[in-house]
């Protein structure tokens, strides 16, 4: 092969070779943040009809999943502004539950921990929920009940660890309301996943 | 021992009874995630911490659910099974592809 064939085999882009070699993994990496197959395969799906746009730009310069995975970034966060738009902040703006019974003593404590809510210890590390499926599925399940702009929220800044500036941009809400938000829903996943994981193992 | 088990009791009634409650607290340690606490609501929270596991434990949950939860985003891609582009999307997706390039 010629020197210019390799750089004409170089400069055209593949897209039916993109998909076969990195579908799956942007999907999966898209699907985790998602939660919703559809949304995924779109956002896949965008990502390569703008890197089959934005291909000169690339020229070949370091890794083609990196490149593809950037993009996809901005897709899942195209996403998220998306879906704010659609439903608006509104007069009676939805944060998630607020689980006050969870501090509804009825004795002298009134505002500490109910016995059937109070935290237990879960002996688990980071390293070992990383490798559970399972785990990952109820913790996806556990989740969904919440609003959507809560738990778009919660994966901007837990999963994808997005400063609260950004997401307030994103999510078009002030930073009070992030917190606000950001606090209900680590209420209700913790004591989802006690419930439905830690409990479980024992 | 015994005094000081009783000691230890006396103060920690107290403190339960003066400091924020654990419904205040646990928002205080959402906001510890977000934001520097001042000395005040270091101090206070320190001070429920000691005499509370409950909330020690809440506070030991949440770093490992954000710790747990950024590890795994990083390796996803990789890790998951089962959940891979189903064969129409694919498809589809390829349609779409031929017809742009």
């Amino acid at each position: 092969m010629s020197e210019a064939q390799a750089k004409a085999l170089h400069q055209s882009p593949d897209p039916g070779r993109w998909l076969d070699d990195h579908g799956d993994y942007l999907f999966k990496y898209a699907v985790f943040r998602l939660r919703d197959d559809t949304a995924a395969e779109d956002a896949v799906q965008e990502t390569f009809l703008a890197a089959l746009k934005a291909y000169e730009k690339f020229e070949g310069r370091g890794s083609e999943r990196t490149w593809l995975v950037g993009i996809l970034k901005h897709k899942i966060i195209d996403h998220f502004r998306r879906t704010q738009r659609e439903a608006p902040i509104g007069e009676e703006f939805e944060e998630g539950p607020e689980h006050a019974d969870f501090f509804a003593r009825v004795d002298e404590w009134k505002g500490h921990w109910t016995n059937e809510h109070a935290p237990t210890e879960w002996h688990a590390t980071p390293a070992e929920l990383v490798e559970r499926s399972d785990f990952w599925k109820v913790f996806g399940d556990c989740l969904s009940p919440l609003p959507q702009r809560t738990a778009s929220a919660f994966t901007l800044r837990e999963v994808d660890g997005l400063k609260s500036e950004e997401i307030c941009e994103i999510l078009s809400i002030s930073v009070s309301n992030l917190w606000v938000m950001l606090h209900r829903a680590r209420l209700h996943l913790r004591n989802c996943l006690e419930l439905n994981w830690f409990k479980r193992e024992d | 021992m015994k005094t000081y088990d009783k000691a230890k009791h006396a103060i920690r009634f107290y403190l339960l009874r003066r400091l924020p409650t654990c419904q205040q607290t646990v928002e205080k340690i959402s906001q510890s995630m977000e934001r520097p606490l001042t000395l005040r609501e270091r101090i206070s929270l320190k001070l429920h911490l000691w005499i509370c596991s409950w909330c020690q434990w809440y506070m030991e949950h949440l770093q490992l659910i954000r710790d747990a939860a950024r590890a795994r985003a990083d390796k996803a891609p990789d890790l998951l099974t089962g959940a891979t582009l189903s064969d129409e999307a694919r498809e589809r997706i390829r349609h779409k592809l031929s017809n742009q390039s």
